[in-house]
Formats: C-alpha cells, sequence, structure tokens
C-alpha cells in the first residue's frame, strides 16, 4: 500500500472538484443568483487540494490493488464533504443536512432532505442534479476498471467481460472502454434531453432530470417528483431512460457494434427482463380499476417498477395507498437493483443470478449427494470462489442493512419506514415507504439516523467490501 | 498401390494387414525395434526403423512414390507433422492422419485445405461416440451401421432362447416381410462367417446381421425378444473423451443422463462441458452408487473407462444390477471375443473403428462407405454404379457375382429396394453389398466404373 500516494491523487481529485463546482457558476450567474457558494466552494476545494497535492509530492507512484480501497472510499467521501460546501454557503441546510444531501447525490441515491426545492436556488438544483450525474460516471469508471482489480462481491466475473487491467496500471484498452462508455452515457443523457424538451419540458428542467435518469439518481427540482409534471408522454420517456440506464453500459456498447444477437443471449438480461415483468404483471393487475382505463394503470405501474428495480427512485403515484401485496413488490424490487455494469444501484441482478443458480446446485447436490455440481453462468464453470463472493456480499448487504434498520428504528420510528429507509438506502433507490414514503423526505430524521444512513448509502454504492475493507485491522498492516 | 504407414501401434499394424490383405505394397515405420521385429515376423509388409516425424526417414520408406500416407503413431502432433511433411514435401495424393483432440483436427484441416491431395482425420473417440449413439436406439444389438441415407440399417443380433427367429428357415423371412424389407445377410456361426441362402436356418447361438428397413425394426426387435424402452435413461461409466462425448450428445437429445467417474478433477471438467446430464464422483463398480442412481431403471449402461477391463467388469455388474442393455469399451480382440458370451450386448473397439475408416478412405472411389461387421470379417460396401459396372449388365443372378457377395439393397430415386435374382441393378443405382473380407478384392473389380 503507497497511502503517502493515495492522497496525493486524492489532492489531485480535490483540485478536479474545485473545477466541477465552478459548473453551475455561469447559471448562477446567468439567473441572477448568488455567486458566493460557487467560488467560495472551488477556492476551499482548490486550495485544499494544492495544500494537499504539494505536501505528499513522492516519487513512489507505484499503485496496489489495496490502493483502490482507500483511493475509492476516499474520493467518494471527498466528493461528499467538499460537494456538500454549496449547501452550507448558500445557507439553505446544516451540516448535517448538507452532507446526507450530498452523499445522497454523489451515490446516485435521490433521498433528500430539502422540504421544498421552491426555496433553493435554481443553480443549487442544478448542482444537486449533477452530482448525481458524476456519481454515475464515477460508478461506471468503478464498475469497469478497479472493481475487476479488487475481485470483491464475486465481481471478479466482469473482468471477462470488458477487457480487463492486466498490471496495476491503467491499460489503455482500459481507457479506451471506459471513454466509450462513458461516450454511451453522455449520448443517452442528451437524448434524453432532448426527448423531454421535444415533450414541451424547459431546458433547464430537461436538463435536471437528465442528469438524475441516466445516473439512476432520482433528485427532481418538483417536490412532486415526475409526477407533477402531469404528462404521459413524460413518464413513458423517462420510464424508458431509467431502464436503459439500469441495463449492463456494456451491453449497450455491445448493441452499437451491432452484436444484438449477443445482447439477447445475455443471461443477466434475461433475467432481469424475467424479473422486471413480473413485478410488473402483479403491479398492473394489483392496481387494477374497473373505473381507471387500464392505459393509465400500465403506466404507472410500469413507471414505479422501472423506477424502483434501477434504483433511480422517481415517483409518478403516492405508492403508499396502493395494495400492500404492491408495495411489497416494491420492497423486493429494491432488493434486486440494476444489472452489473449499470449505474443502478441494490446488491445487482448478477449477485442474485449467481446466488439463484448456487442454491438450485446445493439442492441438486442434496438429491445426488455424489454428484458434482458445478455452478455455471453463459454455460461457464463459474469459480467457489465467486459463488462465496456473492454469498459473503449478500449476507454483509443484509445484516448493514438490518443495523441502519436498528438505528433508525431505536429512533422510535415504525418498523415499515425503518426497513424501508435503510434498504432504500444501502440500494441507492430514494424513497422508501411509511415516514420516509414517495411524497415524504428524510428531514425529520435525528442527525444520528441521517449520518447513519448516508455511511449506508456510500457502503452500498461502493459495493459493500470497498468501505468495509477499511475497517479491517488486516488491512491497516503491512 | 504403395502405402506406408507410420506407427505400428494396434491401429497401424490392423491396418497394415488389412492393407496387405488388400493386395498394397505396404511399408512400416516404427521407431521401436521389438515392435517391428513382431510385425515383420507376422504381417507381409516391409518395415523401416525410425522416427516418421524426419523426412529422411520417410524417404527411406519410400514416400516419394507412394499413394497412400497413413500417420497412426500415438501422439496427435507426430500425426501431424508426418501427414504434413507427407503432402507438403511429397504430395501424396491420399493422407490419413489420426487425430484425437478435435482442436488439432481443426488445425489440421485447416492447413491440409491449402495443401495438394486428400486428407483424412480419424477420431478414435469420435468414431467411437457414433457407433455407441448408433447401437443405443437398437437395443439387443451387436453392432449397427446405417447405409444409404439413413434408409437402410445393418444390424447384427446374437439369437438366444427368446428369440422368434431360432430353428426359423431363413426363405420364411419372406413370409413375415413380404415386402422384403428386412432381410439376413451375414452369419456367424461358431466364429465362421457366412453370407446365408434361403434354405439356410437361423440357430440359437448365431449372431444374424438383417437388413432393415428402419420402418420395420420394431416388430424386428419384437421377435428377437427385445424392446425398445418407453423411457430412456441412461448411465455412462468414465468421463474419457468418448463417455462425455456420448453423454453430451444425449443430453442434447433430451435423454436423462448420468455420468460415473473416479477421479474428481475429470469430474469437474465434464461437469463444466455438460449442461443437464449429472455428473457423479465415484467408481463405477460402487454397487451402492449405481444402484442409488437407479441403475436399475437405466435403458442402456455405457462403460467409457480408459481401463478396458473395469469397462467389462462395471458391464457385468450394471446388467446384474437389472440395466437393460450395456455397452462395453474394448480394444483388446480377446477380451472382446469373450464378451458376447457374458452378456454384454455389444462392445466397441475405438481402434478397429479407425481402423475401418482408414481403410474405407483407401478404397475410395465410386465406393461411398465401407464398413467392416465385427472382427473385421464381413464388409458391407455401399457404391454409386457407373455406366460400366459388370453388375448392370444383366439380372443379378446371371451377372456372375463372386460366392459369398449379395446385393443387399439398391437406391434408386431416393426409395429402396431389395432385389432378388431377376431383379436388375441400373447405371445411376446406389448399391449396399455385403461380402466376406476375403472376396473384398474381388468385389472391388467387380463393381469398378
Amino acid at each position: 500500500m503507497n497511502p503517502r500516494f493515495d492522497l496525493h491523487l486524492l489532492g489531485w481529485f480535490s483540485l478536479l472538484l474545485a473545477g466541477l463546482l465552478l459548473l453551475p457558476l455561469p447559471a448562477a450567474l446567468l439567473w441572477s443568483e448568488t455567486s458566493l457558494p460557487w467560488l467560495g466552494s472551488a477556492a476551499t476545494s482548490a486550495l485544499l487540494g494544492l495544500g494537499v497535492v504539494l505536501a505528499t509530492r513522492t516519487r513512489d507512484r507505484r499503485l496496489h490493488p489495496k490502493d483502490g480501497f482507500l483511493v475509492v472510499t476516499g474520493a467518494w467521501l471527498l466528493a461528499s464533504l467538499v460537494g456538500a460546501l454549496p449547501f452550507l454557503l448558500a445557507g439553505t441546510l446544516g451540516p448535517v443536512d448538507a452532507l446526507f444531501e450530498t452523499v445522497s447525490g454523489f451515490t446516485t441515491t435521490g433521498s433528500t432532505v430539502v422540504v421544498d426545492t421552491a426555496t433553493l436556488p435554481r443553480s443549487l438544483l442544478l448542482w444537486r442534479a449533477l452530482t448525481q450525474w458524476l456519481g454515475g460516471m464515477g460508478i461506471i469508471l468503478f464498475t469497469i476498471a478497479i472493481l475487476p482489480l479488487l475481485g470483491i462481491g464475486g465481481m471478479q466475473l466482469f473482468r471477462a467481460e470488458v477487457p480487463g487491467p492486466v498490471d496495476e496500471k491503467l491499460h489503455p484498452r482500459l481507457a479506451t472502454t471506459a471513454r466509450m462508455l462513458w461516450g454511451i452515457y453522455v449520448g443517452l443523457t442528451a437524448a434524453e434531453w432532448l426527448g423531454l424538451r421535444l415533450l414541451g419540458v424547459s431546458s433547464y428542467e430537461a436538463l435536471c432530470h437528465a442528469l438524475t435518469t441516466m445516473a439512476t439518481g432520482g433528485f427532481s427540482t418538483r417536490n412532486g417528483s415526475i409526477g407533477e409534471f402531469g404528462s404521459p408522454g413524460v413518464e413513458w420517456l423517462v420510464t424508458l431512460f431509467m431502464l436503459l440506464a439500469g441495463i449492463n453500459f456494456v451491453l449497450h456498447f455491445r448493441l452499437l457494434q451491432g452484436r444484438v444477437r449477443d445482447v439477447l443471449k445475455d443471461v443477466e438480461l434475461r433475467w432481469f427482463a424475467a424479473i422486471l415483468g413480473g413485478a410488473l404483471l402483479v403491479l398492473t393487475i394489483t392496481l387494477h380499476r374497473p373505473d381507471v382505463p387500464i392505459g393509465d394503470t400500465l403506466r404507472a405501474a410500469s413507471f414505479q417498477t422501472v423506477a424502483i428495480i434501477t434504483t433511480t427512485g422517481y415517483v409518478t403515484a403516492d405508492f403508499e395507498h396502493w395494495p400492500h401485496v404492491a408495495q411489497l413488490v416494491l420492497l423486493l424490487l429494491m432488493l434486486v437493483g440494476g444489472m452489473s455494469g449499470s449505474t443502478g444501484g441494490g446488491p445487482k441482478s448478477l449477485r442474485l443470478v449467481l446466488a439463484f443458480t448456487s442454491l438450485r446446485a446445493t439442492i441438486h447436490r442434496a438429491i445426488h449427494p455424489r454428484a458434482v455440481v458445478p455452478v455455471k453462468y453463459h454455460g461457464e464453470v463459474v469459480e467457489d470462489e465467486i459463488i462465496s463472493g456473492v454469498w459473503g456480499f449478500l449476507l454483509a448487504y443484509a445484516l448493514i442493512g438490518l443495523a441502519a434498520t436498528g438505528v433508525v428504528a431505536a429512533h422510535g420510528y415504525d418498523l415499515l419506514t425503518a426497513v424501508s429507509a435503510a434498504f432504500t438506502a444501502i440500494g441507492n433507490v430514494g424513497p422508501g415507504i411509511g415516514d420516509v414514503g414517495p411524497y415524504d423526505n428524510f428531514s425529520h430524521f435525528p442527525p444520528l439516523v441521517k449520518l447513519a444512513l448516508s455511511f449506508a448509502m456510500l457502503v452500498g454504492r461502493l459495493e459493500i467490501f470497498t468501505v468495509l475493507a477499511l475497517f479491517s485491522r488486516r488491512f491497516w498492516r503491512h | 498401390m504403395r502405402a506406408v504407414v507410420v506407427g505400428g501401434g494396434l491401429v497401424g499394424s490392423t491396418l497394415a494387414a488389412r492393407l496387405a490383405a488388400d493386395g498394397h505394397d505396404v511399408v512400416v515405420v516404427e521407431v521401436s525395434r521389438d515392435r517391428l521385429s513382431e510385425l515383420a515376423d507376422t504381417l507381409d509388409v516391409q518395415t523401416v526403423q525410425g522416427n516418421g516425424t524426419t523426412v529422411e526417414v520417410l524417404e527411406a520408406a519410400g514416400i516419394g512414390g507412394c499413394d497412400v500416407l497413413i500417420a497412426s503413431t500415438a501422439s496427435d502432433e507426430a500425426n501431424m507433422v508426418v501427414a504434413l511433411i507427407g503432402s507438403a514435401i511429397f504430395h501424396v495424393p491420399r493422407v490419413v492422419a489420426r487425430l484425437r483432440d478435435s482442436d488439432h483436427e481443426r488445425s489440421f484441416r485447416a492447413i491440409a485445405r491449402q495443401l495438394p491431395g486428400d486428407h483424412l482425420c480419424v477420431n478414435p473417440d469420435l468414431a467411437a461416440v457414433e457407433k455407441i449413439l448408433s447401437l443405443l436406439p437398437v437395443p439387443g444389438a451387436a453392432d449397427v451401421a446405417s447405409f444409404l441415407d439413413g434408409k437402410l440399417l445393418i444390424a447384427g443380433f446374437p439369437m438366444g432362447r427368446n428369440s422368434a427367429f431360432s430353428g426359423m428357415l431363413l426363405s420364411h423371412l419372406r413370409l413375415l416381410f413380404p415386402e422384403r424389407s428386412v432381410l439376413a445377410v451375414a452369419i456367424r456361426r461358431r466364429d465362421q462367417w457366412f453370407i446365408p441362402h434361403g434354405e439356410d436356418e437361423f440357430r440359437e447361438g448365431d449372431l444374424v446381421y438383417f437388413s432393415i428397413s428402419p420402418a420395420e425394426l420394431d416388430n424386428v426387435l419384437e421377435l428377437i425378444g427385445t424392446r425398445r424402452a418407453s423411457e430412456r435413461r441412461v448411465m455412462v461409466a468414465g468421463a474419457t473423451r468418448v463417455g462425455i462425448g456420448v453423454a453430451a450428445r444425449l443430453e442434447k437429445a433430451g435423454i436423462p443422463v448420468a455420468l460415473i467417474d473416479e477421479d474428481r478433477a475429470r469430474c469437474h471438467e465434464a461437469a463444466g462441458e455438460l449442461d443437464s446430464a449429472i455428473v457423479l464422483h465415484g467408481t463405477p463398480t460402487d454397487q451402492g452408487l449405481l444402484e442409488e442412481e437407479g441403475v436399475g431403471k437405466a435403458s442402456a449402461f455405457v462403460a467409457c473407462a480408459d481401463n478396458h477391463q473395469l469397462n467389462v467388469v462395471a458391464c457385468l455388474l450394471a446388467r446384474r444390477l437389472g440395466a437393460a442393455h450395456t455397452f462395453a469399451l474394448v480394444d483388446n480382440p480377446a477380451l472382446s471375443g469373450l464378451v458376447g458370451e457374458m452378456g454384454i450386448d455389444a462392445v466397441i473397439s475405438p481402434r478397429l473403428l479407425t481402423v475401418g475408416l482408414a481403410a474405407q478412405f483407401v478404397r475410395r472411389g465410386r465406393i461411398r462407405a465401407a464398413v467392416a461387421l465385427l472382427e473385421d470379417e464381413v464388409e458391407l460396401v455401399e457404391v454409386d454404379l457407373g455406366p460400366n459396372s459388370r453388375l448392370t449388365a444383366g439380372a443379378l443372378g446371371e451377372v456372375g457375382l463372386p460366392r459369398g457377395v449379395l446385393v443387399a439393397a439398391l437406391l434408386r430415386d431416393g426409395t429402396v429396394i431389395v432385389p432378388g435374382g431377376g431383379d436388375r441393378a441400373r447405371p445411376g443405382d446406389r448399391a449396399v453389398l455385403i461380402s466376406t473380407t476375403e472376396r473384398a478384392r474381388e468385389l472391388d473389380a467387380f463393381v469398378g466404373s
């Protein structure tokens, strides 16, 4: 491990953040809003970065896989701390609230403590959307470049999918892949912005929502989220782009290469589609009312199914008043999440596919005690190491979710609120059920709960072990 | 014709003997002096001692003017080198390479396409897989081969006590099958092979080869005293290339398969390649395991382990535990001779199959397929009849077919005709002829162009 160089890198990252914090400045000037938050936070970030960069100059620039844990967790933490400054400087949110909101942004969660978005300057709402978009970009890089290297939670499988890193250094091919996937990300964002404009959404709101859709974030400029537009066209369009954002970006890339057959053969995609289809069916049936046109029910059901499984977390309907079966389905969808290699959160459908396949193999072994039954994915044998990684991940995921549930419940909240708040946080979804329902927010939580949920969001976004490893004594031993 | 055979192992020597018997001048190249002197003593062939992968040794063996080169050493790599030297440097018109690894086979084919001459890759394992798969749907048969694009089945059945044929005159077959869709074409009685006539009778203990139109198969099976299982379940012992190959083809056909091997690593490899088949870790002679996995309900038990003695033992055990039919991979001719008496349905010899395929390639011309029946004593030949073929000169009974040669079937305009002595063959027909191996040369001369 090379902590000095890690800090050095984080110093440079702080300088990058300073640049990013200047992005909303033209908007602030254009709308004659105060420019103080942007200049102030950019200057702070730049000074901090400069100081660290200069203080930690070193000749030893070797990086090891272990450094990945430190740099990645450090980067998300730093972005959240520095990114919270504008909220503080604008005087709209207190320190804990500002941190919660920014963590929720950079982890592409979308849970908010903002009671009324109308009270926030528009440049600040733009920044809020930007944190999610940048977070999503970071996640793409994290997934393809760093995750396979760290080999955690069974995501080594990804190595086979993307031309992966051979040495500890960033491979030139890896940089190319990252650029292509980012190109798709930017392209889809632009396409959604254009689509929303054509449907009559204002340029600024189209931008904010395009940014948060592609990141599967879910921050909205409206208190009532997408539902407030009252436009079926907008809802269908957003549903489509949420879905695209929740699908493995490598598949998008293949689609662009014209390898349609490969895409359709993708096992994870088939499972993802099956889960989505099943949930949609249950929701449509339970929500159907004779006096409501079936098209409206289908639209509401599709929107909410896609919004929750991709962990975007937009809302068009108050699902707290839906039948309990429908609510349960939504709650379960939170435990699926998007596909691996997407910007979606949750445990990822790939892990569920592997866990399910491994369960089936276990049952098979029970019936035929002498049988040799490997777990297979795409016709290839999956190593036991990967399977145990998946189970370890799911267990850790559940335990942290339950711990966060405990923290919320200990502060006097009902069980449904506690469970859904905890799992919406670790799954980076956004809304929950109960006191954190689709039209509620997280502002009423005490500071300790907000910090605990922020931690859960960070841990969930960084695939659990990236953060947890830092808490291990062995990690720090040389 | 001159033939050079590189590698004097079981395949090489059997093939050399076969080619020599067919009247070819054969040179065998072999590294081992001991082996070579053994060959020189028993076969009518010339021998050259040396490494066949060197140009000098091959030249010494007279590769320059030879018509056929056969690379049949134990090593794939060596066989590829020998075959490529023969093609690329000496332009041998017909080259046979024995290759076990399908990757090698693919590469060899790719290279061979760029070179002059005809090439044949024979894969003993693949040949064994094909043979087993053709045997499985014909329970009770000791040997099965299909001709005329699958429109004619030649199957050999041992006449057991339950067989309705035992004691029957051959001419009575016509009463049972007036369309002549079933014909007895060869009989082995007390180690003697003959092509039967109408006055001969079936006896218990005979091995009888029938030519059967596929539609009549179930009727024949009933008369033999077996039947096709309504529910097919196959157990395969040995995760060898043959075992995995058989299991893979069966699972693709939707038939439940269990594969047993005693080596854990091989089990893992097999489980990786197979999909729905159950791969079990254990010895094929573990009675508890076999019973637990339902060998008693298996329609077939196929022993494909590398240890051929073990195959025989496993089959005997499976048979006792209730497996309906058993098949064993056995290369040792002495061992396979015993097996029929033990109640094992059929033995499959990958090496003999290889020899058959290679010999067929060497004789190719108008001959589409030549299949040696069990023990290489009787041969079936599928041939296109040319305008000048002596077979088309008149009625079949009058063209002077050598004794011991029989026209089993003709394919004309897509329909199979079973000819009698008064029928005529026409140019353009495809004929299936059966003959004892010693008559094969006369037969070749007879059907030629």
